[in-house]
């Protein structure tokens, strides 16, 4: 199979990727390991504020079938249930589907791979009842099943209170809200109110030492500041952060680099999102954990690049174009996330560096 | 750690832990081992580890594999459980025309003292059903297992260290001086000083040897392997290219590609070893496949291994070879004779460096 | 916490033997993975990566941008035999040969040159 442009992974980075290059007549394949397109969006029912033109403000579920959709009318293959695998010696990528192995030539790769959950780990982790928010979230709003009656999040990102707010939508009765850190991490003073309201407590400086129970969760023990609490539930949803999922970048012989504010180890890129190999692009939070408004927008930018370096947009056109992404960039991710931003950066700026040391080595 | 021993070892793999192991018997000796990563980093860590004796030929080369195989057992009352299995190999063949070479080989090996069987196909699938009625006929012979390398090399450091041998892992070797009586090693970690210096540096020998100025005729042979999920018990034997492991993973694998110490994996090699499996154990079709891994494996020009003294050099030596883990229980004892003594139990004067220089001369 | 808790639970390593395994000198989780057999179980390492980085940081106070994630492999999800038997090498000659052939029709010569 040949294409001109392969993107790995269907949720809003790729999605958002591929807009500008099939809008101007080039092939785009998208390939997902899932049944459908989306990805996390699929489930996510809370509303995003902050998205790039030609986005409003809309339920991530709403704003999955928007990306799809704006694609139809172009040249963009969309295959569902195909799994990236592996390289051929000659650089042709290799995608399970069924029963085989398609190998696909492209002119340019594009990993939009997302990111994994964290989890967290503690005495009775491994017990069914504990999951990822992200897990309970895929429970609750695209299979229609309760992941549990009575819940205890651990983790006060953004995401957790979300996916609060779902629990007690389904009617789950949700006892607290862990947090190891001396303050909540919500900053959304809009969504602090509404969880005031909600009156869950909230245990601040605290942990969970142990969930016990009998092949599931039963109990939980938090621990806070010595005084002990324990707590009869039946679901632990574990709010851990995020982190780039890496394999595919091995697998493509780009570099890695660690950077703490972007999530942990990610790809090295320069500010075209071109990774260490130069076929290779990144976009979304394979590029270093952000918001979806950053999503977005590095995928539209990894898109623009794609289209420069394949010749189809004139150079000036396409740098001035890049400077408008970026600078929407700042809008919504400088603002909404500055250290995200900033470590960004900071990390292309390093990279730029280490490619000028061994250009003129 | 001090910084002057008897004797110095570089490469800590399962030949240089054997070494050491076997050396440190007597505790008469200061014994240090060096080595640039952490155990099992390299060759020995990336292995189907057969113990494998009956098709090595010449034939004197088998009778060295089969004292070593014999070895095993004594071995592990020593150092403990290294999951040694002798459950006889075999090397099947698939047309009848391969049969008169493998009665020539069971004719040669015999010479040695390695009894080899030349099985029709019925006996080949009496003994062992999962294999191929394709199959036209097999070398067999009880001599052959196989062994977990990472017990392999873990227990022989622990039972060295039990005596008094000093390792030092993540410590690189940069270069190597003899003034005297005393070899100075210059390391990442600061100059040691030894007597006596054995070279076990698996494939990166032939950069220990620069340093020496001695040419070390190896090649370095990529080797790919794949593992299936942990099944049912399918296979009792060791195949040639395919092994059981105790706790059901299924290692599949026999690829031989130079390309220096590039460790990547690719899906030309993972497609003819995945049909290797099926042409060779059909049930292997239904298999998962969790992982592929390589490994770096040192090849000396000839194929045989490099054991004994280096020439011109007093009190240096090498130990160099393909089959490290089959080898690594006799090299051990050969070495320490060598080093007590002067001379070995059995003569090693085919596996001396210089017959490479008279093959030239 | 509690040195019977399970790290990588698809081989049912626990913090203990983690910590045997850095206190042997391990710095990275490759290291662990290799003497442990954690991180090998089916879902190849992507729960307990960064829950074995955090005891290597804890154990031995290695910064964790000195801790490398773990050798990430080919196929990088669990599929099938036949799948990856679906296709030949696309290069005419292959690589994977035959223990047989190698060894029982080279006798008396160079048995490696092939």
């Amino acid at each position: 199979m040949e294409t001109d442009v392969l993107i790995i992974g269907g949720g809003p980075a790729g999605l958002n990727a591929a807009f500008e290059p099939a809008s101007n007549g080039m092939n785009v394949t998208i390939i997902d390991e899932s049944f459908s397109f989306g990805g996390q969006l699929r489930s996510q029912t809370q509303y995003f504020d902050h998205l790039p033109r030609p986005f409003n403000r809309e339920r991530g579920t709403n704003l999955s079938r928007k990306l799809i959709d704006r694609l139809l009318p172009f040249d963009v293959d969309f295959l569902p249930q195909h799994t990236f695998v592996g390289k051929y010696k000659d650089g042709t990528i290799g995608v399970s589907h069924k029963n085989e192995v398609i190998p696909i030539n492209a002119k340019k790769v594009i990993i939009a791979t997302g990111a994994a959950e964290e989890a967290i780990m503690f005495p009775g982790w491994t017990l069914p009842g504990v999951m990822t928010i992200g897990a309970a979230q895929i429970l609750m709003n695209r299979d229609r099943v309760m992941p549990g009656k009575d819940a205890i999040i651990v983790g006060s990102n953004e995401f957790a209170f979300d996916v609060v707010q779902q629990l007690k939508d389904v009617g789950a009765n949700v006892h607290g809200i862990v947090e190891s850190d001396s303050q909540m991490r919500l900053q959304n003073s809009q969504k602090i109110e509404a969880f005031k309201n909600l009156g869950i407590p909230l245990y601040v400086n605290a942990s969970i030492t142990e969930a016990q129970g009998k092949g599931k969760v039963e109990k939980v023990f938090l621990g806070r500041n010595g005084e002990k609490i324990n707590l009869d539930v039946d679901l632990i949803c574990i709010a851990g952060g995020l982190m780039s999922i890496l394999e595919p970048f091995e697998i493509m012989d780009c570099k890695l680099v660690y950077n703490q504010a972007l999530g942990g180890w990610i790809p090295e890129y320069d500010k075209h999102f071109e990774t260490s190999n130069q076929s290779t692009y990144v976009a979304g939070n394979a590029a270093g954990i952000t918001s979806i408004g950053g999503i977005l927008t590095t995928g539209e930018l990894t898109g623009v690049s794609v289209m420069a370096s394949l010749g189809v947009l004139k150079s000036e056109e396409a740098a001035e174009r890049k400077r408008d992404l970026w600078h929407q960039l700042y809008q919504i991710e400088g603002i909404q996330r500055p250290d995200t931003y900033h470590a960004r950066l900071a990390a292309i700026k390093d990279f730029n560096t280490s490619k000028d040391r061994t250009l003129t080595k | 750690m001090k910084n002057s021993y008897d004797i110095a070892i570089i490469g800590s793999g399962a030949v240089g832990s054997s070494i050491a192991y076997h050396l440190s018997e007597t505790k008469q000796k200061d014994i240090l081992v060096i080595d640039k990563g952490f155990p099992l980093a390299g060759t020995s860590g990336s292995t189907q580890a057969w113990v494998w004796v009956h098709p090595k030929t010449p034939s004197w080369y088998g009778e060295l594999n089969m004292y070593s195989a014999e070895l095993y057992p004594i071995l592990e009352k020593k150092i403990g459980d290294v999951e040694y299995r002798r459950t006889g190999g075999i090397a099947p063949f698939f047309s009848e025309s391969d049969r008169k070479d493998a009665l020539k080989l069971a004719e040669a090996q015999a010479e040695a003292g390695i009894n080899i069987d030349v099985l029709s196909r019925k006996e080949v699938l009496e003994k062992e059903p999962a294999l191929s009625p394709n199959i036209a006929g097999a070398t067999f012979s009880q001599l052959d297992g196989n062994v977990n390398p990472f017990r392999l090399v873990e227990l022989y450091i622990k039972a060295a260290k039990k005596n008094d041998v000093t390792f030092s892992f993540y410590n690189r070797v940069h270069d190597i001086q003899k003034r005297k009586d005393t070899f100075t090693i210059h390391t990442e970690k600061g100059e040691f000083a030894a007597k006596q210096l054995i070279l076990a540096g698996g494939p990166w020998t032939k950069e220990l040897g620069n340093m020496i100025n001695i040419t070390i005729p190896v090649k370095q042979v990529r080797g790919q392997i794949l593992v299936t999920e942990p099944l049912a018990p399918l296979l009792k034997h060791t195949i040639g290219g395919i092994r059981q492991a105790n706790n059901g993973e299924i290692l599949i694998g026999y690829s031989k590609e130079e390309v220096g110490y590039d460790r990547r994996t690719d899906l030309d090699v993972i497609h003819d070893t995945a049909n290797m499996a099926v042409q060779y154990v059909p049930d292997l079709a239904k298999a998962n496949v969790v992982r592929c891994f390589s490994g770096i494996r040192v090849m000396p020009e000839d194929g045989l291994p490099i054991i004994g003294n280096l020439p011109g050099l007093e009190n240096a030596f090498i130990a160099s070879m393909h089959s490290g883990i089959t080898l690594s229980p006799i090299v051990g004892t050969l070495m320490s004779e060598l080093i007590f003594d002067g001379e070995t139990s059995i003569d090693i004067q085919n596996y001396d460096i210089q017959r490479f220089e008279k093959m030239k001369a | 916490m509690d040195q019977s808790t399970i790290v990588c639970r698809c081989e049912e390593i626990n913090i203990d033997e983690i910590e045997t395994a850095i206190k042997m000198g391990a710095e990275t989780f490759d290291d662990i993975k290799r003497l442990t057999r954690c991180g090998m179980g089916p879902c190849q390492a992507k729960v307990c990566m960064n829950l074995v980085r955090q005891l290597i940081y804890d154990y031995a106070g290695k910064p964790l941008s000195d801790i490398p994630p773990a050798r990430l492999r080919m196929p990088l999800k669990v599929t099938r035999m036949e799948t990856l038997a679906s296709n030949d090498s696309p290069s005419s000659s292959s690589s994977v040969i035959s223990v047989f052939n190698e060894s029982a029709s080279n006798q008396g010569g160079d048995i490696r040159e092939k």
